[in-house]
């Protein structure tokens, strides 16, 4: 910026006065202060952009709707949020609960019932161990019992010896005539 | 600033300072009452504000909701209580530039026809039952949109800070979180090509009261 005495501001220092008069140098200040025509110059452009944000803004539409806040929850304090109401359904509710668990039945245990568990215990134990000391005798499952012959009660090793007597054994025959007893 | 220039400035600034910085301190404490009546008095701005950007009333109303709702929810936030303009406008120039952005990278896939809009924008701009009328607010946008493409990034927000939205330097200086000396200098290079755009200059002093 270039300050000449007595002369007019140019066209940059009215535009510097525009932006802001105190970038002018103050021999320049000094000038447009004092000078009706710089001074109607710089007015008449300020005037200029003046109208430029009139005629914006009334050209420029309203708004339609007003700009709405969210939705203010109401505050309620720690403490005071339940009323007594809600305590007091709570309440009755977690004591019904317990009843209910109380005196069902799965769950019921008195000294009677106790007993006669203990003697069911004990029969089941009993049979468990006559099924061990059965397998513990003889191992086989039925199907193989059949194929070896023990299957069947009633044929054991006696009887078959009564039917068919083994060969390799003493044989003994009761000779009950006069001479008494002869061994074959 | 003409003496004249100042009195219209302060007419239409939203509020004094005072009763500014008392509802923002109100508000700031948790008074909802408080920032509605900050949204009274600053809702038209900001909405010309957008608008003034977008060319669209539709988006500057959205955009202003989404603007005031991000200062409520930030106002916590906010440092100095007597900057409470400057930050709403940094909000704003943000969320617009936001905007701005996505627009440019949904018409990149041609998923926006910009066109279209602007057209669309001018006919809801006013309801003028006067043809003269409509034609007019569309010249005057020409021309705005003219004059604006021929200015910086940085030129152009300075400029429609400072002439269309009637912030100070230091407001400016604030918004755009740059010195006042560079502010200056932007402000004095858009005044340059807007003193060399005639046409613009004619429709104003033929649309002046």
């Amino acid at each position: 910026m270039s300050s000449d005495k007595g002369l007019h501001l140019d066209e940059d220092q009215l535009l510097w006065a525009v932006v802001d008069e105190a970038e002018l140098p103050p021999p320049l200040q000094g000038h447009l202060s004092t000078c009706p025509q710089c001074r109607a110059a710089k007015e008449r452009f300020e005037q200029d952009l003046a109208h430029l944000g009139q005629m914006a803004q009334r050209f420029a539409p309203l708004p339609r709707k007003r700009v709405s806040l969210p939705v203010e929850k109401p505050r309620i304090p720690i403490g005071w949020s339940w009323d007594w109401r809600a305590y007091f359904g709570v309440a009755v509710t977690v004591a019904l609960m317990i009843v209910i668990v109380w005196w069902s039945a799965p769950f019921r245990t008195t000294p009677e019932d106790s007993g006669d568990m203990l003697a069911l215990e004990m029969r089941e134990a009993d049979r468990v161990m006559t099924e061990i000391s059965m397998l513990v005798e003889n191992a086989l499952p039925p199907v193989y019992l059949d194929i070896c012959g023990k299957s069947d009660p009633g044929l054991d090793e006696e009887f078959m010896q009564f039917i068919a007597p083994s060969i390799k054994n003493e044989t003994v025959s009761y000779y009950s005539g006069k001479g008494g007893v002869v061994l074959c | 600033m003409s003496q004249t220039a100042q009195k219209q400035y302060h007419a239409r600034a939203p509020g004094t300072g005072s009763q500014v910085t008392s509802l923002v301190k109100e508000a700031r404490a948790g008074s909802r009452t408080a920032f509605e009546q900050l949204v009274d008095l600053f809702q038209g701005d900001i909405f010309r504000m957008v608008f003034y950007r977008t060319r669209s009333a539709m988006d500057a109303e959205d955009l202003a909701q989404d603007i005031f709702m991000q200062a409520f929810k930030n106002l916590s936030g906010l440092k100095a209580v007597d900057r409470f303009r400057s930050w709403l406008f940094s909000i704003a120039l943000n969320r617009v530039r936001d905007f701005n952005r996505k627009k440019r990278f949904r018409a990149l896939f041609g998923a926006f026809d910009d066109s279209d809009e602007v057209a669309q924008s001018y006919a809801e701009t006013n309801d003028h039952p006067e043809a003269l009328g409509n034609l007019m607010i569309k010249d005057f946008w020409k021309q705005i949109g003219l004059l604006l493409d021929k200015l910086s990034r940085m030129e152009r927000e300075v400029f429609l800070l400072r002439f269309m939205d009637h912030l100070s330097i230091k407001e400016i200086s604030q918004v755009l979180g740059k010195s006042e000396s560079t502010v200056k200098t932007h402000l004095y290079r858009a005044l340059q090509k807007f003193k060399r755009e005639y046409s613009i200059l004619q429709l104003l002093q033929e649309g002046a009261p």
